[in-house]
């Protein structure tokens, strides 16, 4: 009899095993979300030069940030379903809960390919910027910004997907509902959005904003390792709900028809 | 080493598996597991296979109970019905995942994955994606995954489907194969020929009830107590006057050029049958006996319970 692999094993074997899904169809689709914010902004730049203009690096940053708002909950939405809840669709799941590696361990190993994937290209995005003019002294914090964001929202949708049958549509509903009203919520709920951290790690634009721009709440902000860490932790918070949720759920051969 | 002591699976208000006791002993051997479609052939392999936890009762596979338990799931393989393999990954790869996963590290990983390929005959093309192989190929890379840890207890829920002849003749004598080298093997089937081809043992399983259970032979015996229906081809007229005198006979239907005989306890009455027509007491030109198979067996126990 075989001894039962390890969290450690089981992650690395799945993340490995489910490696080459990334180089599909799904992965390119990634990609292009990551670097699409800058190849923007490069091209806005070649349209103001041919008009014989510039964009400022004010511009440039804005509009990139506008994009990469957009864009990371896009990649969320468009990466989580390839991870565990894709397995509960497929009703492959059954052939990893048969065998005596933990259960628990599961949807960070089939995450784990997609948040590296992604943050390379989230990470090649955001120096492709700084060639286009951003300000070198800004980029770890930019860097930060996006791939501690991403790394939480990849969970968070993990996580939404194996609790809810229509997890794709809660997590848009939460990334393009709650998350832009971050500036008309008292700083306590301020808080508990991606946006709030995003901008602490980036800068924050509250110091940007007058009072009368505003609907009467109070801009906060938070400490940027402080930030990065809430994300951070956040993440983690959310894979391992994920883990328990995928140990504790019965799932049997007809996947998730059968769960509960 | 399969032990269920009332154990019953609900699917919320449906009940999969009525309350259901037996035991399967250590050892080598295939069990197969009969049953219609819906008869809870499915609910009983998951219950085994520790996928899901019983709603009432007890199972222990191993002396443990299976769910989430590594202790059991590092002694048995499960091949789940229907094509389930992910897609875009090759296989190679994906069952050294699979052995990874079932505690196999090193050296022993890569012979594992080369021996459990060899055994299904998938050695030069087991480098292919899942995509790119046929239903049969991939049928082969399920009965692999579920070797690669060499379990004691193997469970097959219907393998057969979708098998060419040859695969199935194939895939019969691998099992045949392993079990006499002492693996357990449980395989459920709905084509009850497959099952009479291939097992000693056999759990009739209907409606979720556990019918009956026991060898070939002894569920045939439970066929004695049932009326079978045998065709009598001659002269109808004779044959009917010599039917009518036969104490097992419980109903007679004339056909053209022939009767149907409803008779208890065919064993009996087949030697007298044989014995008068070779004397040339009755004009037998032929004798067909329309249900004296797994198939009759089947048939009347489900009856008898429907």
């Amino acid at each position: 009899m075989n001894a039962a692999p390890s969290p450690l094993t089981t992650i690395r074997a799945v993340a490995r095993g489910y490696a080459p899904r990334i180089f599909q169809g799904r992965g390119w689709v990634l990609a292009a979300c990551a670097v699409g914010p800058v190849l923007l902004v490069a091209g806005g730049q070649i349209i103001a030069r041919l008009q014989g203009g510039d964009l400022s690096s004010g511009e440039t940053l804005r509009i990139f940030h506008e994009m990469i708002r957009m864009m990371l909950p896009i990649m969320a939405l468009v990466a989580a379903p390839a991870g565990i809840r894709e397995d509960l669709e497929q009703r492959t799941l059954p052939l990893l809960l048969v065998r005596p590696a933990p259960a628990w361990a599961l949807p960070l190993g089939k995450g784990l390919p997609w948040f590296f994937w992604g943050a390379a290209w989230l990470i090649l995005s955001t120096l492709g910027l700084y060639t286009l003019g951003g300000d070198p002294s800004q980029l770890p914090g930019r860097i930060g910004a996006l791939v501690g964001a991403w790394w939480g929202e990849l969970a968070l949708m993990t996580l939404v997907g194996l609790i809810f049958k229509r997890g794709t549509l809660w997590g848009a509903l939460y990334f393009f509902l709650w998350e832009p009203l971050v500036r008309i919520f008292p700083p306590f709920l301020q808080r508990l959005t991606f946006t709030h951290h995003i901008e602490s790690l980036t800068g924050s634009r509250a110091a940007n904003v007058t009072a009368p721009q505003l609907l009467a709440q109070e801009q906060v902000t938070t400490h940027p390792a402080v930030a990065f860490l809430a994300l951070a932790a956040f993440g983690l918070l959310c894979w391992a709900l994920a883990g328990w949720k995928l140990h504790r759920t019965p799932i049997g051969l007809a996947g998730s028809e059968a769960e509960g | 080493m399969i032990s269920l002591d009332r154990a019953s699976l609900r699917y919320g208000p449906i009940l999969g598996l009525s309350p259901t006791s037996f035991q399967l002993p250590e050892g080598g051997g295939i069990t197969g597991l009969l049953g219609p479609n819906g008869a809870g052939k499915s609910s009983l392999l998951q219950l085994l296979s520790g996928l899901l936890p019983p709603s009432g009762g007890d199972v222990k596979v191993f002396g443990e109970a299976p769910f989430r338990n590594p202790a059991v799931l590092s002694r048995l393989g499960l091949v789940p019905e229907g094509d389930r393999l992910p897609t875009g990954l090759r296989a190679d790869r994906w069952l050294r995942m699979m052995g990874e996963l079932s505690g196999l590290s090193g050296e022993g990983l890569k012979a594992a994955v080369v021996r459990s390929i060899a055994t299904v005959g998938m050695s030069d093309r087991a480098h292919l994606t899942f995509a790119r192989m046929s239903k049969g190929m991939r049928q082969r890379i399920r009965l692999a995954q579920a070797l690669l840890h060499e379990p004691e207890l193997l469970i097959l829920d219907e393998p057969f489907n979708g098998l060419d002849p040859e695969a199935r003749l194939t895939l019969m004598a691998l099992l045949r194969d392993l079990a006499a080298k002492g693996t357990r093997i449980l395989v459920s089937s709905h084509i009850l020929g497959e099952i009479a081809q291939l097992t000693d043992r056999i759990l009739l399983l209907f409606r979720g009830r556990l019918l009956a259970e026991g060898t070939v032979t002894e569920i045939r015996q439970l066929l004695d107590r049932h009326p079978v229906e045998l065709r009598l081809t001659g002269e109808a007229q004779v044959l009917a006057r010599w039917a009518v005198e036969q104490p097992e006979l419980v109903a007679l239907r004339m056909e053209e050029g022939a009767v149907v005989m409803s008779v208890r306890s065919p064993r009996e009455i087949l030697p007298r049958l044989q014995k008068a027509a070779a004397e040339g007491g009755i004009p037998l030109r032929a004798l067909d006996p329309l249900d004296l198979n797994l198939d009759a067996v089947f048939q009347y126990l489900t009856k008898d319970h429907a």
